[in-house]
């Protein structure tokens, strides 16, 4: 382990650590609400959406983050609008509005000189490279959702496994949904310095499904998850470092990495406790 | 309008880009008339973003790029099919992971060459005024091959769209249908991503087949709106793109050109749909229900 430890000395990668660390929890954390209300695919088309915006703030001249945020509050309001109409379903309408919207992002772009190298950024990250500014960014924002995914966790979990009883509750439905689509959103534009577009939604998707195979607890999970997070950044980082290989990427293969073995070992949901459990059914059904 | 639509391509190298995105228009309209009906374009994302390491492998090694993206689209597909399986993960987290994971793998190998960005952005955007006579052929025979997979097995891919019970109970496997689909979705990416990159191939296959679901009912007619649509954005975009770039100096990438037409013509069809509804309605289902209530009252 001492490669690990030699890895973070030097100023830049000990920001880039507690970048990780802050994004690998919040992410782990707001992904577990993601999975349970199964908006994978909102996420990734939001990253996708935000592009333009972040585009537009930079030939605005104005913060990188808010454009992409302000942007990302559009999206939301036109996959629900055109996902309203009759024969446009959910999935059509979240694949046209990605689809789109980060064409649009690329036509601004490549109207500019040095175009590949920014959105190379973008999309992937480069979380060496991230100043003090987006470490209190990404710390304001993780400190602000989860407030409110605290304040709002009982509602939050009542809409997800049962919106007619939220309804009947007389909670403003249409108002929570909203409400964690904006944090879910919030989530995605605090991460883009770190891991990029792409790989923020890996990080909001992979260490919440892999908490889900180990436990069935809510809270377990909600405990487990960001832990996952955080061991994929620090762990990720440190590979990459060593290797001198895409930092995002790496975190992302590590987080898939953990997936990829708990759905092989994991005690009851993994593949080996399937195979048991049908084992044992075959062996009761079996007459004595 | 000729000098709009006909000028740009005098040059060799727009007809070239021209017959290849007018051979994925008509390919992907097919084919994302499933992709829409079935609800996949996650998974066609998915895939547009998973054969991005087997080019990379496939680049590094110098072999052929087409059979490196194939072997990671086909593995996609089975391995979509095994995880999904699990329960307690469920399809889209599934995708997700794959999705990201097999990205990150690219990006990883890719980081290690000099030409990072510009390869991860030719790759995520294509070059399609790069295309040759060796690409055209490789879409072609791509094409032929999917639509003859299409046309056979249409009818069982309708019913497994609209009665999934019922296509059990007639005994087909829909398991293996799930998957032809899947290897068929992977096949439309292999042939259109050098060309055009995997941003281009997901909106070729989702917005067209959109718009066309807008305006017609019966799936064949749909098919074919849905190529033509994608045809004709190819070719407007395109056209527009060069014009822009060449008589007014500001460069617009080729790819989301062709995009935004794309996009621009399913909203035109999103604000004419209503129109037709209300024309073809007097006697339609809508019409007929709603004298039923007025009887039973």
């Amino acid at each position: 382990m001492s490669w690990l430890a030699g890895t973070f000395s030097g100023g830049f990668v000990q920001r880039a650590l507690l970048e990780a660390v802050m994004v690998g929890a919040l992410c782990g954390v707001v992904g577990v609400h993601v999975l349970l209300r199964r908006l994978p695919f909102f996420a990734m088309a939001l990253g996708h959406a935000t592009f333009p915006g972040v585009v537009l703030a930079a030939l605005a001249g104005v913060n990188l983050l808010l454009g992409a945020g302000l942007f990302g509050v559009l999206v939301v309001v036109l996959v629900a609008a055109l996902g309203a109409r009759e024969r446009v379903d959910d999935t059509s309408a979240v694949g046209v509005v990605l689809a789109g919207a980060f064409a649009l992002g690329v036509l601004l772009l490549s109207a500019q000189a040095g175009f590949a190298k920014d959105l190379a950024a973008y999309l992937v990250g480069s979380i060496v490279t991230v100043q003090p500014g987006d470490l209190a960014a990404t710390a304001a924002v993780g400190f602000a959702v989860l407030a409110v995914l605290a304040a709002l966790h009982k509602e939050l979990v009542l809409g997800a496994f049962d919106r007619p009883g939220l309804a009947a509750l007389g909670y403003p439905v249409l108002l929570l949904d909203v409400a964690l689509l904006l944090l879910v959103e919030v989530t995605l534009v605090a991460s883009i310095p770190a891991v990029g577009t792409i790989l923020a939604v890996a990080l909001l998707v992979a260490p919440a499904a892999t908490a889900r195979l180990w436990t069935d607890r809510l809270g377990a999970t909600l405990t487990l998850s960001p832990l996952l997070g955080v061991a994929s950044a620090v762990v990720g980082l440190a590979v990459s470092q060593h290797w001198r290989v895409a930092a995002g990427a790496t975190i992302v293969l590590v987080a898939a990495a953990f997936f990829a073995v708990s759905l092989v070992v994991a005690p009851r949901h993994g593949l080996a406790g399937q195979l048991r459990a049908r084992r044992r059914a075959t062996a009761a059904a079996r007459p004595a | 309008m000729t000098e709009l639509l006909v000028d740009p391509f005098r040059l060799p190298y727009m007809q070239r880009a021209l017959l290849e995105v007018v051979l994925l228009g008509v390919l992907t309209g097919a084919v994302g008339v499933f992709v829409v009906l079935r609800r996949l374009a996650f998974v066609a994302d998915a895939l547009t973003h998973t054969v991005f390491p087997g080019v990379v492998i496939a680049f590094l090694l110098d072999r052929s790029i087409l059979l490196g993206a194939l072997a990671f689209g086909l593995l996609t597909a089975l391995l979509l099919a095994g995880i999904g399986a699990n329960r307690r993960v469920g399809d889209d987290a599934a995708l997700a992971i794959l999705l990201t994971s097999f990205f990150s793998l690219g990006v990883v190998l890719v980081s290690r060459t000099r030409t990072f960005a510009s390869d991860l952005t030719a790759f995520l955007f294509g070059r399609v005024l790069t295309v040759d006579r060796a690409d055209l052929v490789q879409t072609l025979v791509l094409a032929v091959l999917v639509l003859a997979v299409l046309a056979a097995l249409r009818k069982e891919l309708v019913l497994r769209a609209f009665d999934p019970a019922g296509a059990v109970a007639l005994g087909y496997r829909t398991v293996v249908l799930d998957l032809v689909l899947n290897v068929l979705i992977a096949l439309v990416v292999v042939a259109a991503v050098k060309a055009v990159g995997t941003v281009l191939v997901l909106a070729l296959i989702v917005v067209p087949a959109a718009a066309a679901r807008l305006l017609v009912d019966r799936v064949a007619t749909m098919a074919a709106l849905a190529g033509l649509l994608g045809a004709a954005g190819g070719w407007l975009g395109l056209a527009v793109s060069y014009e822009v770039s060449v008589g007014y100096g500001v460069r617009l990438a080729s790819g989301a050109t062709i995009v935004v037409v794309l996009v621009a013509l399913f909203l035109v069809a999103a604000s004419v749909a209503p129109l037709r509804r209300l024309a073809a309605g007097r006697q339609g289902p809508a019409t007929l229900a709603a004298r039923g209530q007025r009887e039973r009252r």
